[in-house]
């Protein structure tokens, strides 16, 4: 079994456990009413925060105070590079055909260096797509909240997309070497440290301070997601379902 | 005769449609200098804001009481507190008794000091850029910005300040949202997990909120 079998293998073994392992709340029970499994749901977020503790936060505090500005930034270009194949497919499905080509111009350019330097200087930015958004787009229904161990907050709709996206990712098309095989297995860890790191000081103020962190990442992670399905770029001032809820909150004053 | 009835009812006619045009251009162009107003009320409020702000951070030498005064000072400035404190209480405000709810504008204040004071020498080394300005109402105006690190060390971050513009009132920061994340749409939302937890008691809140602050 190669090292790319066993990245599929072991996502698809936490995807099937994630789901099969939780058992419905009733509604009156929840708190919040997509949170169909909840009960289970907290369990594996206490689990990922365990994780978190003893590998996650120290690996990445590491990684922080080692490798320089130049090179996580290098790595995180790798990681968004690493993507792209996917989000032109994705953006193909959805008839975003501007995004796509903009997406496979960013691949091919930047591929030659793997993805660890940008090379295309290019302003205009790439939405990311992903199987999820696909799914979105034809319709599909969102699903229910699911906390997946070691991936994190997702969705059923989401995490199906995960799979099939983790299926597209050009090392495991274009190569079947050792080689780019360990480059595919090492892929996962080195995203979720390279995140970690990113966000170090709000993830840590989340985990350590909040009240409920499970209600808070719970939140966090559909207003993030909500983003990406209005293709909302940060900053832009775009109509977003937030601005609705503040401005019905003040017509009712 | 019947041609001077003929025509007093022209005039009449006409008369009533050049008021009810004359009305309706009121109230079309009335809204459109409104947002206009508003907007440049709310970039100068967030202007002002900033510029306090970088005033803060020349002073401040590390002292946490100082660095305290000094944000509860901002923050009462320019946030609007009541507003706030309602939006994230959700549904249960309405609920909350009268000494529930002033306890909870007052727990949910020191929560939100608590945040920027933990999290203060982040907002060291960035300068601040205004980028757009939308109104969104009557009584909403966005104003987005962006934060960049001066050394280049830490990426830029997109900012949309959601200000309120109350008529015959000043300008207030309601909330801001960072890379898509509304902060205050995310602490309504863990409040909301945490009183629907507790069986919609709302004083369990204001508790859970109280032993965290005191940690």
């Amino acid at each position: 079994m190669t090292a790319t079998s066993h990245s599929k293998f072991a996502i698809c073994a936490i995807v099937l456990f994630a789901v099969g392992a939780c058992s419905t709340v009733p509604e009156s029970e929840r708190t919040d009413v997509r949170d169909t499994y909840e009960a289970g749901n907290r369990a594996v977020f206490d689990f990922n925060m365990g994780v978190d503790t003893y590998v996650l936060e120290p690996v990445a505090s590491g990684y922080r105070n080692v490798v320089p500005e130049g090179g996580r930034t290098a790595v995180q270009n790798h990681v968004e590079w690493a993507s792209l194949p996917s989000t032109a497919v994705n953006s193909t499905l959805q008839g975003k055909f501007e995004n796509a080509a903009l997406a496979t111009l960013h691949f091919l350019v930047n591929g030659l260096t793997l993805g660890f330097a940008d090379l295309t200087e290019d302003d205009a930015a790439v939405h990311r797509e992903d199987f999820g958004q696909t799914l979105a787009a034809a319709d599909v229904p969102e699903g229910s909240y699911v906390m997946v161990p070691v991936l994190g907050p997702h969705t059923t709709r989401s995490i199906t997309g995960v799979v099939v996206d983790f299926a597209m990712n050009p090392m495991s098309i274009f190569s079947a070497t050792d080689t780019a095989n360990t480059v595919v297995a090492a892929q996962p860890p080195v995203s979720a440290v390279s995140f970690r790191a990113q966000n170090f000081e709000a993830f840590n103020d989340t985990k350590y301070n909040s009240v409920d962190p499970y209600a808070r990442v719970r939140s966090l992670y559909y207003q993030n997601r909500q983003g990406l399905l209005e293709d909302r770029l940060p900053g832009e001032l775009g109509d977003s379902l937030s601005d609705d809820e503040f401005s019905d909150f003040l017509e009712d004053e | 005769m019947k041609r001077r009835f003929f025509t007093q009812r022209l005039a009449a006619i006409s008369l009533s449609i050049v008021t009810g045009l004359a009305s309706l251009g009121v109230t079309t162009i009335a809204p459109a200098q409104a947002s206009v107003e508003n907007e440049a009320a709310a970039s100068a409020h967030i202007d002002r804001m900033i510029d306090e702000m970088k005033g803060v951070l020349l002073t401040d030498e590390g002292d946490k009481a100082t660095r305290e005064a000094a944000v509860t000072n901002l923050l009462d400035t320019y946030f609007d507190f009541p507003g706030i404190s309602r939006f994230s209480a959700g549904q249960y405000w309405r609920t909350a008794s009268k000494d529930e709810q002033a306890e909870y504008k007052t727990v949910i204040r020191n929560v939100i000091i608590g945040t920027v004071v933990r999290n203060f020498d982040q907002l060291k080394g960035l300068s601040y850029a205004p980028k757009a300005v939308k109104a969104k109402g009557k009584k909403l105006v966005i104003v987005s910005g962006k934060f960049s690190d001066d050394t280049g060390s830490r990426p830029s971050v997109l900012v949309n300040w959601r200000v309120v513009t109350r008529p015959d009132q000043p300008p207030r920061v309601l909330d801001i949202e960072i890379e898509n994340i509304s902060m205050l749409v995310t602490q309504k939302q863990e409040n909301i997990a945490i009183v629907r937890k507790n069986k919609g008691e709302f004083a369990a809140l204001i508790a859970a909120m109280r032993e965290k602050l005191a940690e």
